[in-house]
């Protein structure tokens, strides 16, 4: 009777329930140790971009790229000498303002972050390295391009893509190479470009910079962001008729400034973006190609002869993203900062700063040198020139990673 | 004086704050609440109590800013000296814009938007100019050393702003209980009938967006030394001039302390809507919106009117039972 006390439809009994019970429950804890004791903690990598906002399309798709970067470390075996440790994302939103992006950041450190990478823009990057150096937190710029950010010294404080110093020399160096492979020179150009830090730091170097190519600035008009209705600017370069339009801005203003130039049949010899928002972007070149046809930008890019970079596009694009260099920069900062861990083989912070600070990750699926580290920036970093031919982003320097040549002037 | 003891009370509870909070995060909280208090209480000093409704603070916000920003970073000017020097500043300006104003009379939406103009006009200016660093703008080095203004623990940023804060409220304190502030009400609720008693609107008026300007400037200081950059967006963009009239009118117009309540409850649903449903970009913003909008439309004088009301109403009932009777 007692047997069968507690039995119902011959299933397992009282006794039987709990004595099973502990036996699994034993033998999970003394039968399985390897599994339930040496899962090594997760390293937690804090994420902070303007996914809301006026920058918001930009914030989201470095986000979106840098969630790849964590899957993909994870499903390759996590962090291998912390034991395969994942990473986990702790995802911030800065709302386009440098105050709530250092909040984030203090938030993050209490949460017991290990690294952070943010933060899309240069003023955001700019108080969120800051915010994170006070705890020493390691930090990594992945796309702010103000070379202000690594000039202060902060020993946390990493970039790997690229800053405006760099990128506006590579640019005026190679518009000079351009200009004398052409039979039909430029020689004065007009700069258009957004009021912030990014725009208005290009602007300024490259203003210093044209002359000594010989090429005359003959004006440079500042706009706000966000702008809506380019054409009083468009009509000021109508009527200065310069060679090269620079344009140097964000991606929906530059889409509309690139469309009233259309629309009001602007007639220029070149189009040569630095830093342009939407010159090197296939959203702006699919919906928009024949205002985009001949565009010149001088950009971060991926290397095209890369299989690892094509993949990553690949694999990007089937997640119904658009492969914009916010996506594979925030992709690189995540996977620099997982190569800090590898190689500090810890997460303290002061040796995943020693270690990123001597990092020589392997790049090259970009464009870049060498990875050499001074002062938190990787000078083997560089940007390259493209085109937009026949609705495609062609790279048209360096020539080592070219994938076709020039067409300059750009109705030739 | 029953007042005054309350509001010593309160920041004397406030000062205390960083004994018993350790976490960063809340002390960052806590630094953010005295700091929106402190733009909210500038603006009520003028919108509030003077009636003058600003939508350019951010003209006055913006030049303390730059004042302490500039003074360090072009001529090595100890921040120390440019925290007066920003108060000071914002003064001048204040009183240009009040001159340019009150003395021809406008009031209301036209004084609401030639505030909004000044603030333009400097945000522009200041977009260009060398000194300011133009579109780049300023970044402040990092030295930690409090006599760089500059501190290492958030106690002290906390500490910092507290004093700040407890200078304006005890203006708006005094404002309360003055002849200057009795002036400054009647010209807010009758300008002519106060003119007709001898109040000179013209003096009273000024005299209050000076006041109001220094403690604007003041919240500017503190933003540049607690961030340490600055551009023309930041220093003189619009959501300064929101933030500064948001607060007072949440919490409560022309009180003491509408100002605190409203920038509690600001950052509160700020912080709950963000943590709640943080991942989702953008709606913890609607969110906070519409938490606006249902505040403003069933507390139409704030938070604080509540509080009246509701002190208020037990008196209101023996009332109507004297009056019944």
């Amino acid at each position: 009777m007692t047997d069968n006390k507690g039995k119902r439809n011959g299933g397992l009994g009282r006794r039987e329930f709990l004595a099973t019970g502990a036996a699994v429950l034993g033998l999970g804890v003394t039968g399985f140790p390897a599994v339930l004791r040496a899962q090594p903690a997760s390293v937690k990598v804090g994420l902070i971009h303007p996914v809301s906002g006026f920058i918001a399309f930009s914030g989201t798709q470095c986000r979106e790229g840098a969630q790849m970067a964590i899957a993909d470390i994870n499903a390759a075996g996590g962090i291998k000498s912390l034991g395969g440790a994942k990473l986990e994302a702790m995802l911030g939103d800065s709302q386009g303002k440098p105050e709530v992006g250092a909040s984030e950041v203090s938030k993050m450190v209490e949460g017991g972050v290990h690294g952070i990478v943010a933060g899309y823009s240069s003023a955001i990057s700019l108080a969120t390295s800051q915010e994170a150096a006070k705890s020493m937190t390691p930090h990594i710029v992945d796309v702010g391009v103000s070379d202000q950010i690594v000039d202060r010294g902060l020993k946390n404080t990493f970039r790997f893509a690229p800053g405006y110093g760099t990128i506006a020399k590579f640019a005026v160096d190679n518009l000079a190479g351009i200009n004398q492979m052409s039979d039909d020179k430029a020689k004065t150009a007009m700069i258009i470009h957004e009021e912030s830090l990014f725009g208005t730091g290009t602007a300024n170097l490259l203003q210093k910079k044209l002359p000594e190519i010989g090429i005359e600035v003959l004006d440079v008009i500042k706009h706000a962001n966000p702008t809506r209705d380019f054409t009083n600017i468009v009509l000021q370069i109508k009527s200065k008729k310069p060679d090269l339009i620079i344009p140097a801005n964000y991606y929906n203003e530059y889409v509309l400034l690139a469309r009233t130039m259309r629309q009001q049949q602007v007639k220029a010899k070149g189009i040569y973006s630095v830093l342009g928002g939407a010159a090197s972007n296939y959203k702006f070149v699919n919906e928009f190609p024949e205002a985009a046809q001949g565009i010149m930008d001088c950009n971060h890019w991926f290397n095209p002869k890369s299989e690892v970079a094509l993949q990553r596009k690949a694999a990007a694009e089937a997640k119904g993203l658009v492969y914009t260099y916010e996506v594979f920069l925030a992709y690189n900062a995540v996977l620099a900062l997982a190569d800090g861990f590898e190689r500090a083989g810890s997460t303290e912070h002061d040796a995943v700063n020693a270690a990123l600070a001597a990092s020589t990750l392997d790049m090259s699926y970009m464009p870049y040198g060498p990875t050499r580290m001074i002062n938190g920036q990787n000078v083997g970093a560089r940007p390259v020139n493209t085109q937009v031919l026949d609705g495609k982003i062609e790279v048209i320097f360096p020539q080592q990673f070219a994938s076709a040549k020039p067409v300059f002037p750009m109705n030739s | 004086m029953r007042t005054l003891i309350i509001l010593a009370a309160v920041f004397a509870a406030l000062g205390l704050v960083p004994f018993f909070v350790v976490s960063d995060v809340w002390l960052n909280i806590a630094i953010m609440v005295l700091y929106s208090a402190l733009l909210g209480q500038a603006w009520n000093m003028l919108g509030g109590y003077g009636g003058q409704f600003s939508f350019g603070h951010a003209a006055f916000f913006g030049t303390g800013a730059y004042t302490v920003a500039v003074l360090q970073v072009q001529y090595g000017i100890n921040p120390w000296i440019g925290l007066f020097a920003g108060g000071l500043a914002a003064v001048v300006v204040a009183a240009i814009i009040g001159y340019s104003t009150f003395r021809y009379g406008l009031k209301g939406s036209y004084f609401a938007l030639v505030t909004l103009a000044f603030a333009e006009v400097l945000r522009i200016l200041s977009n260009s100019v060398p000194i300011t660093g133009a579109g780049v703008g300023l970044l402040i080095p990092l030295q930690v050393a409090p006599s760089n203004l500059q501190f290492a623990d958030k106690g002290s940023y906390y500490w910092l702003v507290w004093a700040m804060a407890l200078c304006a409220f005890a203006a708006a304190c005094w404002i309360g209980n003055s002849r200057f502030g009795a002036q400054l009400m009647a010209v807010r609720d009758n300008e002519d009938a106060a003119r007709a008693l001898g109040v000179r609107a013209y003096s009273v008026k000024l005299r209050a967006i000076m006041l109001s300007g220094f403690f604007s400037g003041l919240g500017g200081v503190f933003y540049a030394q607690y961030f340490l950059y600055l551009d023309p967006h930041i220093a003189y963009g619009a959501s300064v001039s929101i933030e500064s009239l948001l607060v007072p009118i949440i919490g409560g117009i022309g009180t003491l302390f509408g100002p605190l309540l409203g920038a509690v409850v600001l950052h509160a649903i700020s912080e709950v809507s963000r943590d709640l449903i943080g991942d989702v970009p953008g709606i913890s913003l609607v969110l906070y919106g519409a938490l606006l909008v249902v505040m403003v439309l069933f507390l139409p004088r704030g938070l604080a009117g509540l509080l009246i009301r509701r002190k208020a109403a037990p008196q209101n009932r023996k009332k109507q039972e004297a009056e019944h009777a």
